[in-house]
């Protein structure tokens, strides 16, 4: 049996197969094709030349929502929504994300208020029924919208997520007059209270629906015509995966997919290396994306926008941050040196690829330093040119007066590392967490370059370098688990409940949950749930999630629990009375994890050793021993300054700094010598 | 401006450019890392999820070093806050202490802004870069719930002043002030926790700064910050030194009731540009009232600097830098530089109205760069009482967000915070309000027409009616651009003006002091009527491309009415424009603008008012006739400048048609010479039940 994770990223479309029988990996990378990414997809599974018909699981990273989203690409979205309140996504928050610019404006509506009609009707927060539905009205107001055949409508009533009833008798009016059409409604998206939230992400979903299904009706007809018979899994934002089936109906669960594998990978290895607690940084051509895990858990948020839209599903908290190895130097007006966000992207390129890129990236800086061989093909099919990338440097070196080329070159590379230093600072300082109590995990095609200078700076103290980090992503496709996340807004006040109440709410969802989980084939003593409350003092507006463990079984007890998370993260607690506001449950269907096959290469480190080059640390060029990582030796250790050079990637390591081969081959990286 | 002096860059050591970098975002990630802690900790949903609060750090002259995402109008004036505390205490700060105050007249903005400054020093005693914090208090005490008024006529109507206090000694709280203060707001054990917040924050700073210190080095650190401000400083008057020198005069008005009668507020600016510098004089501005129009240079000083900043340099930084190229001067006791014991709740007003008048003035060295009037209020609503369902006192506050000023290469936003604005939300979810308090919200929709008609249009303002479900409330709003609506630029229109009611079963009550009222007694089933004012527009409404109109009128942003008469467009009954006919109408409406031409009469005074003064403008009888316009009417005088002249009618017995005279100040604002001719505009007064005052 063979499980196979797919990758589509901007450049390549990356793939990675388990063979269960030989316990073993192969990888395969094929050109991506934006387009349409099935053709990347089919191609870099025809390069594995894989017997699809032996392949148990297959599943897939896809970025065509993220990038529908940020490219306008979406389809034509219509609007229902309750009398009034036309207006909610127009005004929105009325909030000035730039601030100190006149001309700048607030981002428009996906739907505007011309393809938004309202609908007589009205419930409470309480889900009573304040103005009954006027189903003739809405079938006379569905007769005169203009609509196109390929359109998609969001239905979006206020307080549906209290009582879901005028929404889905309005989607049943829909699917009657215009049957083929996408169509969803708010509270099956997303049925959480504040509206504005609530239908942005609505929006989004529809906006996406025709898009998706589409593309994934593509992908279904080519893995068939292959032969595939098992089903089709996507990774979805929460780090888990869902069923195409699923996948299309909420396709707005998916704009983290790309992201989210190589979280799951991260967890993965974390649990099999004993070391719970990671930061991961998966450092690419454009962007690094930074993911703060505290005892192997997921985190979840539900607060994220994309390209300035209010996005509620849950998603793992990936802190993205415009820096990557394409990522271009420049000196703005003030003559300050900047690096990204631009990017060279893969066309054409950092200067160093000799395609026609000019200006210096970090990719030219660290090639310049020695630190990139000039030898080594990157994705094993481009040139790097270190005279072209230190003729780059050096244009921009002539406008900052006394800085060396290598010392700029180095700067540079200090500028990128500040920036990823400062987004990991965000989603762990910021939120509490001191950085030195994580391992930092390393991986994407320019992570474990980066990876020590970054630990430098925040004071962590290890560092993991996965196998193959350039295919970590497709790698944690594959051994992520189906996740669900249900979340119900229903406000209790504890001194008015009873425990019985709270727990008949979390059992009723549970349920759901597992039935659902059930009709996707998991069984179910693979099905694992885990309880959360959103809970908050009275008269706070925002709610704190708190989980509910078995253990947790009375009103009591949930009071206490909460005092301590608000705590813990506020300093202080009171004797306030408590509300729940939402009731979470996560239901995981849990899948066979591959075992990870030994590290056995024998020999020493010299076999290793494949060349001696200059490399630039810290002012100054030492003379460092380059190793080839698939021939270290089993449970090897190397002391800095050396390179450690593998397909796609390569790691960086200083004095004062050592690496030492790990049982499945990981590097773990840490401070010291030998 | 707003500054001590330069922190001694000359003799700073140099840094190279990769540690300033370092050195400088570290400094800011303090900030984030403040900002973070407060709103975690906060009590007061206004913090928390109004984000009205602010953070940076300081030098040890008390220059601001670093900010980051923070409320222009809060972080602004913190350095002069900062600069009160320091200067009271000079000789007597030890580790541990910590000073609060709110004082509007020493260095506060509003009695609600609660300012923390948290001095640090080195072992030798030295203060080192040290944090401040200015955060909103829900409420601070006074005459109604939530601390806004409307119309207080002394500042001990609007709650309890704090100077500059040592709250913690020491380390040591003082439980004395502490007691003292609680006693005198509502909900107290909120406002300590608010408290615990702002000190947390500063105590989460000082352990950075002394981490950052000891990795870099103190002289390392305050070089870096001195070529950091140095740059900034340098990069914003390099973009002043582009503007041609001179002087620019503009006057506005805030909207005072004097005995309920309107009496509305000069403010005038002097706005001179020398060089790489530029000095903003409010001379000849209103002397203080005894009413909500009144705050400290501060506040109005923070107003210019985001005009400027935010039309000659957006994206540079913000810090103490780029204060230092601008010099700000008032007149004391004036509305601008308010002193004891007038009342100064108006801050967001009073900075709304510096941005105005400097966007007037800007707009005549780079029309291209400004936009349209802004919407010109913050506009806090509030209702107070108790939540019979929820057993427990309430205070629900709303601030709708109107629209923004059309600028050269696109329209305004709607219902959009303005530039003087951080990045907060102006209302709640409706779900979530609905839930928490007795209010349910009939309608939450964006106001046809509320945009200033132009070339390129103002953004509308909001309509939002919130219903009282519980048996009897108290409402208070405070707002300006009531009367006076938000003026467009060359040639456009005015967005329609902020405006307030409440409907009681099928009667509408409206308020005899527009848009300011102070505990009105609200009861069950009363619906509130909140309408947010739009921008100015941009440039004349004649020359918008008709299909942008048609696009309007689709989109329900313009009405049909105004289609035809404000832009001169016209549509064929399919609803397509009808090109011959809208340029037919287009002329009749060019050729029928009325025109004057200016007499110049330098011995003229044109104001009256009680307290306040407004600009008066004599017409010929004929005149007013024909422009159908009676005494006390509100006009608009257009000329070469981009910005307009408003004045209120005087019917001259002797006045010789066909001309207006003008006095020198008022021919500078509108940029025209003794018998060149203007175009006078009536614009729209909500209905006086009182005659203006005298």
């Amino acid at each position: 049996m063979q499980w196979v994770g797919v990758d589509v990223g901007g450049t390549f479309t990356d793939a990675v197969v388990y063979d269960d029988a030989k316990r073993a990996f192969r990888y395969a990378k094929a050109p991506s094709t934006p387009g349409d990414p099935t053709g990347g997809v089919l191609d870099v599974l025809d390069r594995l030349q894989l017997d699809m018909d032996q392949v148990e699981r297959f599943v897939h990273g896809v970025t065509i929502g993220t990038n529908a989203v940020l490219e306008g690409k979406g389809a034509t979205v219509w609007m229902l929504t309750t009398a009034g309140f036309r207006d909610v996504m127009e005004i929105a928050r009325t909030n000035r994300p730039v601030l100190y610019n006149i001309k700048s404006l607030k981002t428009p509506p996906l739907v505007p208020r011309t393809r938004t009609y309202e609908v007589d009707e009205r419930m409470l927060y309480d889900g009573s029924i304040k103005r009954p539905l006027d189903e003739a009205e809405l079938r006379r107001t569905l007769a005169r919208m203009p609509t196109g055949p390929n359109d998609a409508l969001a239905i979006c009533f206020l307080h549906s997520y209290a009582n879901p009833a005028h929404e889905r008798a309005a989607k049943r009016a829909v699917e009657a007059s215009n049957p083929g059409w996408f169509v969803c409604t708010s509270a099956e998206v997303l049925p959480q209270f504040r509206e504005y939230d609530r239908f942005s992400t609505t929006v989004l979903n529809a906006y996406l629906g025709p898009l998706m299904a589409n593309y994934l009706d593509r992908l279904q007809a080519g893995l068939a015509a292959k032969r595939y018979r098992r089903d089709v899994y996507i990774m979805t934002s929460n780090g888990g995966v869902s069923t195409v089936e699923r996948a299309k109906r909420l396709p707005i669960g998916t704009v983290l997919s790309g992201p989210a594998g190589g979280v799951a990978a991260s967890i993965h290895l974390g649990r099999l290396l004993g070391r719970p607690n990671l930061i991961t940084c998966d450092m690419g051509g454009t962007s690094t994306d930074v993911c703060l895990i505290e005892g192997l858990r997921v985190p979840v948020t539900n607060e994220q926008s994309i390209a300035g839209y209010s996005n509620r599903t849950p998603q793992i908290e990936i802190n993205a941050v415009g820096a990557g190895g394409g990522s271009i130097a420049w000196l703005d007006a003030g003559g300050i040196l900047n690096v990204g966000p631009q990017s060279a992207g893969a066309a054409p390129g950092p200067a160093c690829y000799g395609r026609g890129g000019t200006e210096p990236t970090v990719t030219d800086a660290n090639l310049v330093l020695g630190r990139l061989d000039p030898g080594n093909r990157l994705a094993g099919r481009i040139a790097l040119d270190p005279e072209l990338a230190m003729a780059a440097i050096r244009r921009l070196g002539e406008r900052l007066l006394g800085l060396g080329d290598h010392a700029l070159a180095e700067g540079i590379v200090r500028i990128a590392v500040a920036r990823m230093v400062s987004a990991i600072k965000q989603i762990s300082i910021s939120n509490g967490f001191d950085p030195r109590d994580f391992t930092l995990l390393a991986y994407g095609g320019a992570g474990p370059m980066h990876a020590v200078a970054i630990a430098e700076e925040l004071e962590m103290r290890s560092i993991l370098v996965p196998l193959g980090p350039g295919n970590f992503a497709a790698f944690g496709s594959l051994i992520s688990d189906l996740r669900r996340d249900y979340a119900q807004t229903r406000t209790l006040q504890l001194r008015e409940t009873t425990w019985a109440e709270v727990e008949a709410t979390f059992a009723r969802i549970e349920a759901e949950a597992r039935e659902s989980l059930r009709g996707e084939g998991v069984p179910a003593e693979r099905i694992v749930t885990r309880r959360s409350a959103g809970m908050r003092y009275l008269g706070q507006s925002w709610e704190l999630s708190v989980e509910v463990p078995p253990a947790i079984a009375s009103l009591p007890a949930l009071e206490a629990a909460f005092g301590e998370v608000h705590d813990r993260r506020f300093g202080h607690k009171s004797g306030g009375n408590m509300e729940v506001v939402s009731f979470r449950v996560a239901a995981i269907g849990e899948v066979a994890k591959p075992s990870l096959p030994d590290w056995t290469v024998g020999g020493t480190l010299v076999d290793a050793l494949q060349a001696r080059r200059p490399v630039f640390f810290a002012g100054a060029f030492a003379d460092a021993p380059v190793y080839q990582r698939d021939r270290l030796p089993k449970a090897a250790r190397i002391g800095g300054p050396a390179v450690i050079e593998e397909s796609g990637s390569t790691t960086v390591l200083p004095v004062g700094w050592h690496a030492s081969v790990l049982q499945y081959g990981d590097l773990l990286v840490e401070r010291g010598e030998t | 401006m707003m500054t001590a002096k330069s922190i001694g860059a000359a003799n700073a050591q140099p840094v190279d450019p990769i540690t300033l970098e370092v050195v400088c975002e570290g400094l800011i990630a303090i900030v984030k890392e403040m900002r973070a802690t407060i709103i975690r900790a906060s009590y007061s949903s206004v913090i928390y999820e109004f984000d009205d609060f602010s953070c940076a750090l300081f030098g040890p002259e008390g220059e601001m070093v670093a900010q980051s995402w923070d409320h222009p109008g809060h972080v602004l004036p913190l350095p002069w806050g900062v600069r009160c505390a320091l200067d009271d205490f000079r000789g007597d700060l030890k580790p541990g202490d910590a000073i609060l105050l709110n004082d509007p007249y020493r260095g506060g903005t509003h009695l609600n802004d609660v300012t923390l400054v948290y001095p640090l020093f080195d072992e030798a005693g030295r203060l080192i870069i040290f944090p401040a914090v200015r955060a909103h208090w829900v409420d601070v005490g006074g005459m109604v719930p939530g601390s806004y008024s409307g119309l207080s006529s002394n500042i001990y109507q609007e709650g309890v002043r704090i100077p500059p206090i040592k709250i913690f000694e020491a380390g040591r709280p003082n439980r004395a002030a502490m007691s003292l203060l609680m006693a005198n707001m509502r909900v107290p054990e909120e406002r300590e926790g608010d408290l615990n917040a702002s000190f947390g924050a500063c105590k989460v700073a000082e352990n950075r700064i002394r981490k950052l210190i000891a990795k870099y080095g103190q002289e390392t650190v305050m070089a870096a910050v001195a070529i950091n401000l140095d740059r900034t400083e340098r990069r914003l008057r390099e973009k002043i030194a582009e503007l041609p020198d001179g002087d620019y005069y503009y006057e506005d008005y805030l909207e005072f009731y004097n005995e309920g009668r309107l009496d509305p507020v000069l403010a005038r600016i002097k706005l001179t540009v020398a060089g790489d510098q530029i000095i903003a004089d409010f001379a000849g501005t209103n002397p203080q009232v005894p009413g909500v129009v009144n705050s400290s240079l501060a506040v109005a000083g923070a107003g210019v600097f985001v005009a400027i900043k935010s039309t000659l340099d957006p994206g540079g930084a913000v810090n103490h830098g780029a204060f230092r190229p601008i010099t700000l001067k008032a007149p004391e006791a004036s509305i601008f530089d308010v002193r004891q014991d007038a009342p100064a709740g108006a801050h967001g007003e009073v900075r709304k109205r510096g941005v105005s008048v400097a966007l007037g003035a800007l707009a005549q060295i780079m029309p291209e760069r400004i936009s349209g009037d802004l919407c010109g209020s913050s506009f806090p609503n509030a209702i107070g009482g108790y939540n019979k369902r929820r057993q427990r006192q309430y205070v629900y506050y709303e601030a709708p967000a109107g629209g923004n000023g059309g600028f050269l290469e696109a329209d305004g936003s709607s219902a959009y915070v303005n530039v003087d604005f951080g990045n907060l939300p102006s209302i709640h979810n409706v779900e979530a309000l609905e839930n928490e308090m007795p209010i349910f919200v009939e309608r939450c929709v964006l106001r046809t027409d509320g945009g200033g008609e132009g070339q390129r249009r103002g953004g509308v303002g909001m309509q939002r009616e919130v219903r009282l479900l519980d048996a009897e409330g108290s409402y208070s709003v405070l707002s300006d651009r009531a009367v006076l609506p938000p003026w467009g630029v060359l040639g456009a229109g005015s967005g329609k003006p902020y405006h307030v009611s409440v409907r009681r079963d099928n009667e509408v009550i409206e308020f005899d002091t527009p848009g300011k009222v102070t505990g009105y007694p609200v009861r069950r089933d009363d619906v509130v009527v909140m309408r947010s004012s739009g921008g100015g527009g941009y440039g004349d409404p004649l020359e918008r491309e008709p299909a942008r109109v048609k696009t309007d009128l689709d989109f329900g942003y313009v009405s049909a009415e105004r289609a035809r008469d404000g832009y001169g467009v016209v549509f064929t009954p399919a609803g397509e424009v009808d090109e011959a006919a809208t340029k037919a109408l287009r002329g009749k409406l060019q050729a029928g603008r009325f025109r004057l031409t200016i007499k110049a009469d330098d011995a003229l005074d044109p104001y009256v008012g009680a307290k306040g003064k407004r600009r008066m403008l004599d017409l010929s009888a004929a005149d007013a006739a024909k422009l159908g316009v009676a005494a006390d009417d509100l006009v608009e005088l257009r000329g070469r400048n981009p910005a307009p002249l408003r004045a209120w009618v005087r019917v001259a017995g002797n006045g010789r048609q066909g001309q207006v005279p003008l006095d020198e100040f008022g021919r500078k604002v509108l940029g025209v010479k003794n018998r060149e001719s203007v175009v006078v505009m009536k614009l729209g007064m909500p209905p006086m039940p009182k005659a203006m005052a005298r």
